[in-house]
């Protein structure tokens, strides 16, 4: 352990706890020594402090020591007093302001590192003046009145030899009222050593005068209490700089004056006073006596700064008596007797005096360097109580502090002292601040280094700073502190500390820093509202401030998101819209691959390619020249709630060429607005076209900006980043090679191993041909079954003609090319029915149709400067969303390029919300049932329901068709009696009954005339003239052969149909431009392969007249059976005779009466319904049932064979003859036979065949004989 | 409940992955900060400590004011710090010892990140509800 004399402490406490002089000199004696520019004080005072005085000391023990040091202290009796409080602490704030100015750190100088910080020494970092203020803190505490070693020991009385009457100026100036308040109101004892002394200023003249006075001095105030000074003052004011003699006269005059009269006057007073206190208070009598003294004492005096103590009270002489003992260095007297009279001033509750000796008891212990836990209890003891005798006594608890503190760090107990710092922050803002400083230094200093605490104490002194407007300390704390807090994670924490030291840097106008500062608090998303708002505006007010435009390479506003960048680039492919390029590759890859050029192709093209182009960029992107690349960047803004800001974003690229780029940025409020220009290096600005784009971006908002760059000549462009501009000051800078992130090239053909910076280079070609294509009325919304017609425009602008056109269309359900023919005519009317049009074509076309590729016909072509318009039908088959990919190839002509064709991407989406979209509603539910019709041979009953699904829409029906030329279609009643509007109403729903008749083609070549066939109803009001549309041309047919693609398998024996309706006429005027005017629902595979493929009709005679008396009548029957199925059938018939006439009658009413119920159940044509003598004969013949059934015999039996069996040929009709003997007039049901009937198994059939074999019941058939007369 | 409380959790790196002013004084922007800035100043303290005992709860370890820091180190040294005015001690270590267990839910779903930012706002709902139970 070092001596506790040479720490800092120890010399602190000897420097500033030694004996005091008070000094009363005449004004002469001022004014000799202003000559030399010096006071009187300030000429003795280096002269005080002696370093080997070696003085021997003998105090109340009888064993003299020697003191080597001493040192006394020189005061004017004016200065004598306790200091003002508002002066001292101007003074204070004076040596703060300067510290601060001092220390300012350089603007440009980097911010402190932490591990710079902490490899330096503690004497490198801690700031100088730390150690001047304490001191100069401690001082303006100095003369207080309950402590004594402030209190003069000793009295210089000082008279020049030009006074006149020099002994009575003596007395006179002990007498004045000038003395400090302490020795007239008896704090301190009047009596103290006096020293008498007279200036003598040589150049005045000879010393006789002063010696004579000396002389009488010393007749009046004794012989060794007088001494003559006599000193030299320079001419003119002039002080030359040399060694004096008088210096080594000064020197010895005031070390005979401590050694040979303080000491010796100390030593008396502490041996006297050791002598009373002994007396009056050792020993256990006195101590005793004392407590009950103390005791008595309590209740009568209550004040709170405790009794009044005079300089006779045994209290104080107690407490001089430690205080001589301290100064000259008896720590073992002084502690005695400062723990006496502690327990004294405890139980007077003198709480201040109480502190003061505990305070002095713990810097006894600590010279003494004993009991150092003691030492530090009484510290904190003094200091507690300090603090709880409030503002009153702060300088004391601060002074209090500040020794604990030092004797703390001499113990090396760093973090202590820093907690005790802490504590000294009391009300007074500026002291603390610099208290909490040090306290931060502490915290620095220790080992290990407590870095989160040095920060946070920093911030808190800095802030402390700030609000004494000493806005360099705070701004030198904070940058400290951002050396700890930098990168991190704590955000509200490092955005208070860049926010205020950028704000403070700004107030002193250097607001290039500032802005470094703000820069960092941009992005934060983790603040409200209000401190985004706030930090945005200071920023850019800032940045204004500053005049000048930044350009920072980690703007973080708005925040780009770099793995939204898309760069999309036409070589061959081109696209006619955005959305069209979003579109996955592999989607127009797949619905190209028969279109362009095979393999082969393409490897000559690459080859042309790596002949053309230099090797280096072999795997680069190629673009065309003159035309646009664009670049998505999308920006956002989830950073800020609000706040907002204004830029611009360019697009950063060098030499070079070509590409958009989509960017996202995301920003803030919607007032501010973006402007988004490309930028381009260098000198080539005009090769190149830039697209400027301005956009804002709310809070929370991202947006995705398109970037589109064309280069206007050959060569390679490199996109390199992009900028934007914020309030049009601040230019951000993105480099996007520098980022590694993944970048997703949407169109690039490229290898998996692809660096970014390739995807990034384009070689730009030679100007090509780029066709442009669009359909203008592309509905919206539509309804299902809408059928249009659409143009396509396709757009030539460049100088060369294109040829050898094809389209591929992804989906030819929806949409698909029509005839060049079609392209003017008048829609609706072009699909109606004419007369001389040649079937054979429409069918020709759709064949071609199915191969998916439409080839232009080959004298098309698009000439330069022109565009070609193309017709194309829309048919919304389905309702729900639709996509729509449509692909053209075309070759150039005349180009000698290293690209050959290009194709051109058109994406219709039908449910986006983007320009093209479309939803395609539910609008007509369409369906149909087919029965057959028992009785005769390939005749159907048909029923259509039709529901209109749409809320508001009025369809007017217009026809029904069946599709082939085998089937006649013929409404059973009149749509009049159905439908009398004929419209549908939103909801209505519609049941038809229609007949449906097999023609065969077999038959007569007149009959196949498709012009004579009845395939087609209309349905609408009878009076209609309008033509029927015919749906065996295209497009309908090549539609309704989608349908049948879609809706399932072709197969035979099915029938499909088309219904046509029209939006109701009333509709039309008040409807959008793009209203649909047809609509074409078809149904397909309405099948009839449920039923039996055996069908049968009997034909014969129905009445007939025979005379029964000669002979039974035989009647001839016909029976055709018609093998319907693909199979070969054997059909088995037998015929049975009537059982009983009983159940015969049974039978015929119960086939009566069933009628209704398997209309329910199916479709049964009831026979010869349209027959008028049917009810007539039914009654009859029930009459006559009833009549013929008393009578138990039948009335005909079959005759020829019983059972006949045939072979039937796929397709084929075989008849049977029947007969049969009636043997009464009457009414017969010839019903009482069945057919067997077994298919053949073929191969081919094996799937669709659900029946192999069956048995059918007779149908009725009616015959009636009369009685001939 | 205290009227300020403010609750960190504090990964190993120091960096904060979950923060939650629980108290049912007024949220005010300044005192957020100050809480930050306090509950940062305290790890140099928890870094001394943690090591000393073989508790998680190391009860009260500094404080600020009348702020008291309170901090519980789980296995992982991840820290749960807690900002708070009143003295609760039991209250304290039964919500340090509930939050450890959804803490430990957190760390078995294998797509969090250990060490990264707790986004769950089922932990936060569970969290604030433990908190208005125990503090």
């Amino acid at each position: 352990m070092v001596d506790p004399a040479n720490t800092p402490l120890g010399k602190m406490l000897l420097e500033e706890i030694t004996p005091v002089v008070m000094v009363l000199c005449t004004p002469l004696v001022e004014e000799s020594c202003l000559k030399n520019g010096l006071s009187f004080v300030q000429m003795l005072s280096p002269f005080c402090d002696f370093t080997n005085i070696d003085v021997p000391v003998r105090t109340a023990s009888d064993q003299p020591y020697r003191l080597h040091k001493f040192k006394i202290r020189l005061f004017y009796a004016s200065d004598i007093r306790q200091p003002n409080l508002e002066v001292a602490k101007e003074r204070l704030k004076q040596v703060i302001t300067k510290a601060g100015e001092d220390d300012f750190p350089e603007i440009y100088s980097d911010l402190p590192q932490v591990n710079d910080l902490l490899s330096r020494h503690e004497s490198e970092i801690l700031p100088t003046w730390f150690q001047f203020f304490n001191k100069e803190l401690v001082r303006t505490l100095s003369f207080s009145d309950h402590e004594a070693f402030d209190h003069p020991v000793a009295c210089l009385l000082v008279v020049s030899s030009r006074d006149e009457e020099s002994i009575n100026r003596f007395i006179d100036l002990f007498n004045t009222n000038k003395l400090p308040s302490f020795l007239s109101d008896g704090a301190m004892d009047p009596k103290v050593l006096k020293h008498y002394l007279l200036v003598h200023d040589n150049q005045d003249g000879a010393s006789e005068k002063a010696t004579k006075i000396l002389t009488e001095m010393r007749s009046t105030f004794g012989p060794n209490d007088c001494q003559l000074l006599c000193i030299n003052s320079s001419q003119d004011g002039q002080t030359r700089h040399k060694d004096t003699p008088w210096s080594t006269f000064i020197k010895n005059l005031m070390q005979e004056l401590s050694s040979k009269h303080i000491i010796p006057y100390m030593e008396q007073k502490i041996r006297l006073l050791n002598q009373q206190v002994s007396s009056t208070r050792k020993g256990f009598r006195n101590q005793f006596k004392n407590l009950w003294w103390r005791k008595g004492k309590e209740d009568a005096l209550d004040t709170t700064n405790g009794p009044v103590y005079t300089f006779s009270s045994i209290e104080s002489q107690i407490r001089v008596l430690g205080d001589y003992a301290f100064m000259l260095r008896d720590y073992e007297l002084a502690v005695s007797s400062y723990r006496l009279i502690s327990t004294d001033y405890k139980l007077d509750k003198a709480w201040k005096r109480y502190a003061g000796v505990q305070e002095m008891i713990g810097l006894t212990y600590f010279m003494l360097d004993q009991s150092r836990k003691e030492a530090e209890y009484c510290m904190e003891n003094a200091f507690n109580t300090y603090l709880k005798l409030g503002s009153a006594v702060q300088q004391n608890a601060t002074r209090c502090g500040l020794w604990w503190i030092e004797m703390l760090k001499t113990r090396n107990q760093i973090k202590e002292a820093a907690t005790v710092y802490f504590r000294i922050c009391g009300e007074d803002l500026l002291h603390s601040a610099v208290m909490l400083e040090q306290a931060s230094f502490c915290y620095l200093l220790s080992k290990p280094p407590m870095l989160h605490k040095y920060g946070f104490h920093l911030v808190l002194s800095g802030d402390h700073y700030k609000k004494c407007d000493q806005i360099k300390h705070a701004i030198r704390t904070y940058r400290n502190a951002v050396s700890v807090y930098r990168g991190t994670t704590w955000n509200l924490i490092k955005d208070r500390v860049h926010f205020h030291i950028g704000q403070w840097y700004a107030s002193l106008g250097m607001y290039d820093v500032a802005v470094t500062h703000m820069l960092e608090i941009l992005a934060s998303s983790h603040q409200s509202k209000t401190s985004q708002e706030l930090f945005l505006r200071d920023f850019l007010h800032i940045v204004q401030k500053t005049g000048k435009t930044f350009e920072v390479l980690k703007l973080q506003l708005p925040v780009i998101n770099i793995s939204s960048l898309k760069v999309i680039f036409e070589d061959h492919r081109t696209y006619a819209s955005p959305a069209a390029a979003s579109i996955k590759e592999g989607v127009w890859r797949s619905l190209e691959e028969d279109m362009i050029p095979s393999l082969s192709a393409k490897s000559n093209w690459l080859d042309v390619q790596s002949k053309l182009i230099p090797r280096k960029y072999k795997e680069s992107n190629i673009c065309v020249a003159g035309e646009a690349n664009s670049s998505n960047v999308e920006p956002q803004n989830d950073e800020y709630k609000t706040s907002t800001s204004t830029g611009y974003v360019w697009l950063l690229s060098t030499y070079m060429y070509n590409a958009y780029i989509y960017i996202c940025l995301y920003v803030l409020m919607c007032v501010y607005v973006f402007t988004i220009i490309l930028s381009f290096g260098r000198d080539i600005n005009s090769s190149l076209v830039l697209l400027e784009v301005d956009f804002s971006l709310e809070g929370g908002e991202t947006i995705l900006v398109q970037l589109t760059v064309t280069p206007r000549v050959e060569g390679v462009l490199t996109i390199v980043g992009v900028k934007w501009k914020l309030s049009s000051s601040v230019v951000g800078l993105h480099n996007f090679e520098s980022n590694s992130v993944n970048k997703r090239i949407a169109k690039g053909r490229r290898k998996p191993k692809h660096s970014p910076s390739a995807d990034l280079k384009f070689i730009v070609i030679k100007s090509l041909p780029r066709l442009q294509g669009f359909i203008p009325s592309l509905p919206e919304k539509t309804y299902a079954g809408d059928l249009r017609h659409l143009v396509l425009e396709l757009n030539n602008q460049s100088k060369f003609p294109v040829k050898n056109l094809k389209m591929k269309i992804s989906n030819p359900r929806f949409l698909n090319a029509g005839n060049q023919s079609y392209l003017n005519v008048e829609f609706s009317a072009c699909l109606e029915k004419k007369l001389n049009v040649e079937q054979s074509g429409g069918h020709a076309n759709a064949k071609k149709m199915l191969q998916n590729v439409f080839h232009f016909p080959e004298d098309i072509s698009v000439q330069e400067e022109t565009s070609l318009s193309w017709p194309l039908w829309f048919h919304a088959a389905v309702p729900g969303n639709i996509s729509l990919y449509i692909t053209v190839y075309y070759e150039m002509e005349n180009v000698s390029s290293i690209m050959k064709f290009r194709t051109l991407r058109m994406h219709y989406n039908l449910n986006f919300a983007l320009t093209f979209a479309i939803y395609v509603l539910p609008s007509l539910d369409v369906s149909f049932e087919l029965s057959p019709c028992p009785s005769r041979l390939e005749e159907f009953l048909l029923r259509m329901d039709v529901v209109n699904k749409t809320s508001s829409e009025c369809f007017q029906i217009h026809q029904l068709s069946s599709v082939g030329q085998q089937w006649d279609v013929s409404l059973l009643q009149p749509v009049d009696s159905i439908l009398p509007s004929q419209s549908l109403f939103a909801g209505q729903v519609l049941s038809c009954f229609f007949m449906l008749k097999y023609h065969r083609k077999s038959s007569t070549s007149e009959d196949s005339n498709p012009l004579f066939l009845q395939s087609d109803v209309r349905l609408g009001p009878p009076g209609n003239s309008e033509a029927l549309f015919d749906v065996c041309s295209s497009p309908l047919a090549d539609f309704h052969d989608y349908e049948r693609l879609y809706q399932g398998m072709s197969c035979q024996g099915n029938v499909d149909f088309v219904f046509i309706t029209q939006l109701w006429r009333g509709n039309i005027d008040s409807g959008a431009p793009h209203r649909p005017l047809l609509f074409s629902h078809h149904v397909c595979h309405s099948s009839l392969s449920s039923f039996s493929p055996i069908s049968w009709s009997v034909d014969g005679p129905r009445t007939i007249q025979h005379n029964f008396s000669a002979s039974p009548c035989g009647v001839n029957l016909k029976m055709t059976i018609n093998n319907s199925s693909d199979a070969a059938s054997s059909v088995h018939v037998k015929t049975f005779d009537p059982p009983s006439s009983n159940s015969q009658s049974i039978d015929a009413t119960a086939s009566q009466s069933g009628l209704p119920l398997e209309n329910q159940a199916g479709w049964f044509s009831i026979p010869a319904v349209n027959d008028t003598k049917v009810i007539t004969t039914d009654a009859l013949a029930k009459r006559i049932t009833k009549s013929v059934s008393l009578e138990s015999a039948p009335q005909f039996i079959w005759t020829g064979s019983s059972s006949t069996k045939l072979k039937l040929q796929p397709r084929a009709t075989a008849e049977v003859p029947l007969q049969i003997c009636v043997f009464a007039p009457g009414i017969y049901d010839l019903s009482n036979y069945a057919l067997n009937w077994n298919l053949a198994p073929i191969e081919e059939s094996q799937g669709e065949a659900n029946k192999s074999s069956g048995e059918c019941q007779g149908y009725p058939y009616y015959l009636t004989v009369l009685q001939s007369t | 409940m205290t009227s300020t409380a403010c609750f960190i959790i504090v990964s190993r790196n120091d960096i904060p992955i979950y923060e939650a002013e629980v108290g049912s004084a007024a949220k005010r922007e300044d005192a957020a900060q100050l809480h930050q800035f306090v509950l940062h100043a305290a790890l140099d303290i928890v870094q001394d400590l943690a090591w000393t005992t073989s508790a998680m709860f190391l009860k009260a370890i500094d404080r600020f004011n009348d702020l008291v820091v309170s901090v519980y180190v789980t296995a992982g040294h991840t820290r749960f710090m807690l900002l708070h005015d009143s003295r609760n001690e039991d209250g304290i270590k039964s919500f340090f010892q509930e939050v450890h267990e959804l803490y430990i839910k957190i760390l078995l779903n294998p797509l969090y990140l250990p060490g990264s930012r707790i986004t769950s706002s089922h932990f936060d709902t569970k969290v604030r509800a433990l908190a208005r139970k125990y503090l």
